[in-house]
């Protein structure tokens, strides 16, 4: 669905690249997701392929058409949301949608249905310019899927929402995904990636330092860790024990032959820690 | 079609902005001004100092027949201020003109000097020929000074002979044809439509890029030309609207419509598609407003030119807004030169086309900054 080959890309237009040489691929079907910290470059590498920056340096095929002479058919293919939400606050939240509907070619979704589908429903008729900044949000994601895309690009789709309508968002990111939808997101959230994205690329500096599936790279990266909570002298004690290292493995068998174990459970290594051992930058 | 929604989207948009109200507004501020304010005719008489150096008999005999033009067959005694002092003079008004007869030289080339009044001596030589020498104030047309010239070349032999070919020419042609009230209106249609256009267009797409939906149009199969000329759209037919609300009241069906239509509609455009263009540069209205200040003001100065008939220079004749005015006085005349309303149009088409396409680059190109 994408293809990416040695991008490039400057503000200034010199030599102090804002994203560096960065190639990978996405799959029909999948979600991938681009992680990384605030700046990384990875807003700039989404908009140069949605054509909203010109591409200045390398290869970049979205959904069949060549990002350097793209097409605006191609638009009737592709959604996006943005980080910043951007709807015309002077409009309603139906007429903004129903306005959004006929600049597209392809069928399109019912503009009521849509709103219900992000938790709008009651609002249609009020203004966007008088919507909390959430729901202004939930306007410009619901907005992004008017015209039925097959390819879904959503830059921090969950960033500074409520956890219960994050929640929605994403089940509804799954929900298309399972229907078909190609998903390109961007987050700084390792929990977003690590649940909805089936490949992450880890980008720090506008450089891609490694693609591969958050499971893969847990059994990779992550060090066997044992959760265990025992009771010593009437105190309820938890440690996190390696089970690789010998002390650490010594003082398990210890713990379990003389306290009361209470629980105990092997524990992953988080995205985020497998990041900061990745790249050696934490992800805020 | 797409555009069609589009412009019905922008009206909506501006019906709910208060830019379309103001201009609504200012427009009947103007029509409530026009009809109960201005008198359809003011007093515009033009003034004339001048003083006569000639023998005593000569002098009573060209008084005779100022007198003879005078509204009330007399003559005033006034004072007129000259750099602060007071000085006798006499003044005869006639149809068209008030007339100061000074007392002396000095007088006349002190008012041309301290009160930039153009003034003139009428003398008589020894070969009892009329002489005539002016006082101007160095900007006035070269118009206005051939008719100067011509005006006296003629050698007379007798003074009385010299009054009676005179020759009293206008000079604009037209002048006449309009009321002053009317004759004001071609600057209002400019003023109304095109730079209210000009920076209100300005104002909607920095509106526009301040709430981002520029980007959202942008992920769409339709073209980013049909977004701007939406708002081209808009802004022009809010002008016609308020140029309309103006103009019926007061010039009736006297004018040819179709044709003003055509002229506001293409100015309107023009202004808008260099708003467009100005727009394109900055990021916020705080950045642009330099601009659109001075070229605003660059636009307002062929009205100067369009008052003061004396003062036309030609460099004034690539300010677009000279034309605008002459066409708009034109139709209003109603002498339906329909060539030249036709190629005014045209130039203003095609520039503004070129602005147009110029305009669309630009914001194919630059859809984030
Ligand atoms: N319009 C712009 N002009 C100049 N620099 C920019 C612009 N937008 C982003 N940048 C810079 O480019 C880098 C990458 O930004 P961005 O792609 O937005 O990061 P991310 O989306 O990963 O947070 C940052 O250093 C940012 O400051
Ligand atoms: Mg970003």
């Amino acid at each position: 669905m994408i293809s990416v080959k040695n991008l490039y890309h400057s503000y200034n237009n010199d030599k102090n690249y804002q994203v560096k040489n960065v190639s990978f691929e996405v799959n029909e079907g999948e979600i991938f997701g681009f992680l990384g910290p605030s700046g990384a470059g990875k807003s700039t590498t989404q908009n140069i392929l949605t054509g909203l920056l010109r591409i200045q340096k390398g290869e970049a095929i979205v959904a069949g058409y060549n990002v350097r002479d793209m097409s605006k058919e191609m638009f009737n293919k592709i959604g996006m949301s943005f980080e910043q939400s951007n709807v015309y606050s002077k409009l309603t939240a139906k007429e903004n949608l129903d306005f959004y509907r006929k600049l597209f070619d392809v069928p399109t979704r019912d503009s009521i249905e849509l709103l219900k589908l992000v938790g709008l429903e009651g609002k249609e008729n009020i203004k966007a310019g008088n919507f909390s900044k959430g729901m202004k949000h939930r306007l410009t994601f619901a907005r992004s899927m008017i015209n039925n895309p097959k390819l879904w690009f959503l830059d921090e789709p969950t960033t500074g929402l409520d956890p219960s309508i994050a929640a929605n968002i994403k089940s509804i990111i799954k929900e298309k995904n399972r229907e078909g939808v190609t998903v390109f997101l961007t987050t700084h959230n390792m929990f977003i990636a690590d649940e909805l994205c089936d490949r992450v690329a880890f980008i720090v500096d506008g450089e891609i330092k490694l693609i591969d599936s958050p499971k893969n790279l847990k059994l990779q990266y992550g060090d066997k860790l044992v959760e265990v909570e025992y009771v010593k002298e009437g105190e309820i004690i938890t440690e996190k024990l390696s089970t690789v290292l010998e002390k650490d493995k010594k003082s398990l068998q210890n713990i379990i032959s003389r306290y009361e174990i209470r629980t105990m459970h092997t524990k992953e290594a988080t995205l985020e820690e497998i990041f900061i051992k990745v790249t050696g930058r934490g992800l805020i | 079609m797409k555009l069609f929604y589009s412009f019905i989207k922008e009206l909506k948009l501006a019906s709910r902005g208060y830019y379309f109200y103001i201009e609504l507004f200012v427009a009947f501020l103007i029509l409530f001004v026009f009809l109960f304010a201005v008198p359809a005719t003011f007093d515009s008489k033009s003034s004339e100092y001048i003083y006569l150096d000639m023998p005593k008999e000569a002098k009573d005999m060209y008084l005779e027949e100022i007198l003879y033009k005078d509204i009330d067959k007399k003559a005033e005694v006034v004072k007129v201020k000259i750099d602060n002092e007071k000085k006798d003079a006499l003044l005869y008004i006639t149809e068209d003109k008030k007339i100061y007869v000074l007392n002396n030289k000095e007088d006349v080339i002190d008012i041309a000097d301290k009160e930039r009044k153009t003034s003139g001596i009428i003398k008589i030589d020894d070969e009892n020929n009329v002489k005539y020498e002016y006082y101007l104030q160095g900007y006035e047309s070269q118009r206005l000074k051939n008719l100067l010239k011509i005006l006296h070349v003629e050698e007379a032999d007798t003074l009385k002979e010299v009054m009676d070919n005179q020759d009293v020419r206008s000079i604009s042609t037209n002048y006449e044809l309009l009321s002053d009230r009317e004759n004001i209106l071609p600057s209002v249609l400019v003023f109304n439509g095109s730079l209210m256009g000009l920076f209100i267009i300005a104002a909607y797409i920095f509106l526009d890029k301040k709430e981002g939906v520029i980007k959202a149009y942008a992920i769409t199969p339709s073209p980013v030309w049909q977004y701007l000329m939406s708002k081209v759209g808009v802004t022009s037919f809010t002008s016609i609207i308020s140029s309309l609300i103006v103009l019926i009241p007061i010039m009736g069906f006297k004018p040819d419509y179709i044709l003003l239509l055509v002229l506001l509609i293409v100015t309107g455009f023009f202004s808008s598609s260099l708003g467009l263009l100005i727009a394109s540069f900055y990021k916020n209205i705080m950045q642009a407003f330099g601009v659109l200040y001075v070229v605003m003001m660059l636009m307002i100065l062929p009205n100067i030119a369009y008052f003061i008939p004396s003062w036309d220079p030609s460099w004034i004749k690539i300010i677009p807004t000279y034309f605008m005015l002459e066409g708009f006085k034109t139709i209003l005349i109603g002498n339906n030169d329909f060539i030249y309303i036709l190629s005014v149009s045209g130039g203003f088409l095609i520039t503004g086309i070129i602005l147009f396409v110029i305009s669309n680059e630009r914001y194919k190109r630059n859809l984030l900054e």
